[in-house]
């Protein structure tokens, strides 16, 4: 299980922890005091980043796919911040 | 003038206190229940967690089970706040989706209801300004965090107002790691965080507080608050909400 912590700057603080086989996410926990209204679309993102490849673009696409599938509201943080937190968890940044 | 219900300040366990709100939500959703603010405690005092944080990785369970602090996990996001009983008051909102002061905009709404406490404080002579996304400053500190949901057709906003602050248990209920809890990190800590008591350097109370916030809400939301109490069918929500949900560990370590 790797881990990290992201402060947004100006935001909220997110906490990935996730596994990582042959460079794709194999299990994703997004934690944090940011807000994202519906709160339940915190389980679409995490199933829609399974498999996903760890590369900055690919993961904002899947993440903001999820929030707009879901008309949802993410607060204290962008899509862009969770990727960066991914990065991070994984050591690849 | 436009009425609102309004619960008086009460004490409840941290599982009720939640149940309560969310029995609102549902009584609001289905017709049957007002528009409602309610004040109230924690008994036993409570650390409450955001609903996207990790139990385990904020809240140190062990401490708490030694000293009986109640840790459950809110409806709602933000960040793990601890409720001690003779250390702040608590207040919520719930308004039906589509109410004039449960404004579209999140943050906008979030700076209408907060008006409420500004308002409070300004009353108790403290001067406060609503700092987004989502707390209240005085003199640049906090000295209240709001915390918002919007579901059952409703907005609920619930938060705290600080009476008084203990930095030293708040660092061994929420997990610091030990060799952080320093000096420099309390001192830390009181630059950021405020409390009324501390503010006014007098000992305020907490029914002064509650009256205050009472007063606070009816002018700045321009509303006549009008006393009540929960419904019989509120209540028994409540009660199987409290059981069923927020006193069960698949609810409150479910991250």
């Amino acid at each position: 299980m790797k881990k990290a912590d992201y402060k947004v700057s100006g935001g909220k603080m997110i906490r990935v922890k996730l596994d990582v086989r042959k460079r794709r996410i194999e299990t994703i926990r997004i934690l944090g005091d940011f807000f994202l209204h519906p709160e339940e679309t915190i389980n679409e993102i995490e199933r829609a980043l399974l498999k996903a490849p760890i590369d900055r673009d690919s993961l904002v696409v899947r993440i903001e796919a999820a929030i707009r599938k879901n008309n949802a509201v993410l607060i204290g943080a962008q899509p862009d911040d969770i990727a960066i937190a991914i990065l991070m968890a994984d050591g690849s940044v | 003038m436009e009425e609102m219900r309004f619960i008086e300040l009460t004490t409840n366990s941290a599982y009720e206190n939640m149940a309560i709100d969310e029995a609102i939500m549902r009584g609001i959703r289905d017709g049957k229940s007002p528009p409602t603010l309610r004040l109230y405690r924690w008994k036993p005092s409570a650390v409450s967690i955001g609903t996207f944080q990790g139990m385990n990785d904020e809240v140190d369970i062990a401490f708490c089970r030694e000293r009986g602090i109640d840790y459950i996990r809110r409806i709602t996001g933000g960040g793990a706040v601890y409720h001690d009983y003779d250390g702040e008051v608590t207040y919520s909102i719930i308004l039906p989706g589509g109410h004039r002061l449960a404004h579209h905009d999140i943050i906008e709404s979030y700076k209408v209801i907060c008006g409420g406490i500004e308002k409070a404080l300004d009353i108790l002579g403290i001067e406060a300004q609503f700092k987004p996304i989502n707390d209240i400053v005085a003199g640049g500190k906090k000295i209240s965090g709001n915390a918002q949901t919007r579901r059952h057709s409703c907005v609920l906003q619930h938060g705290t107002t600080l009476l008084d602050l203990d930095v030293h248990l708040m660092f061994s209920i929420l997990k610091v790691p030990e060799e952080k809890i320093s000096d420099k990190m309390v001192a830390d800590v009181k630059e950021r965080v405020t409390s009324v008591r501390d503010v006014l350097k007098r000992n305020v109370s907490i029914e002064e507080l509650a009256a205050a916030l009472q007063q606070g809400f009816a002018q700045a939301l321009d509303v006549e608050l009008r006393s009540g109490k929960l419904t019989d069918e509120e209540q028994q929500a409540a009660r199987s909400l409290a059981a069923d949900k927020y006193s069960t560990d698949e609810w409150n370590f479910s991250r």
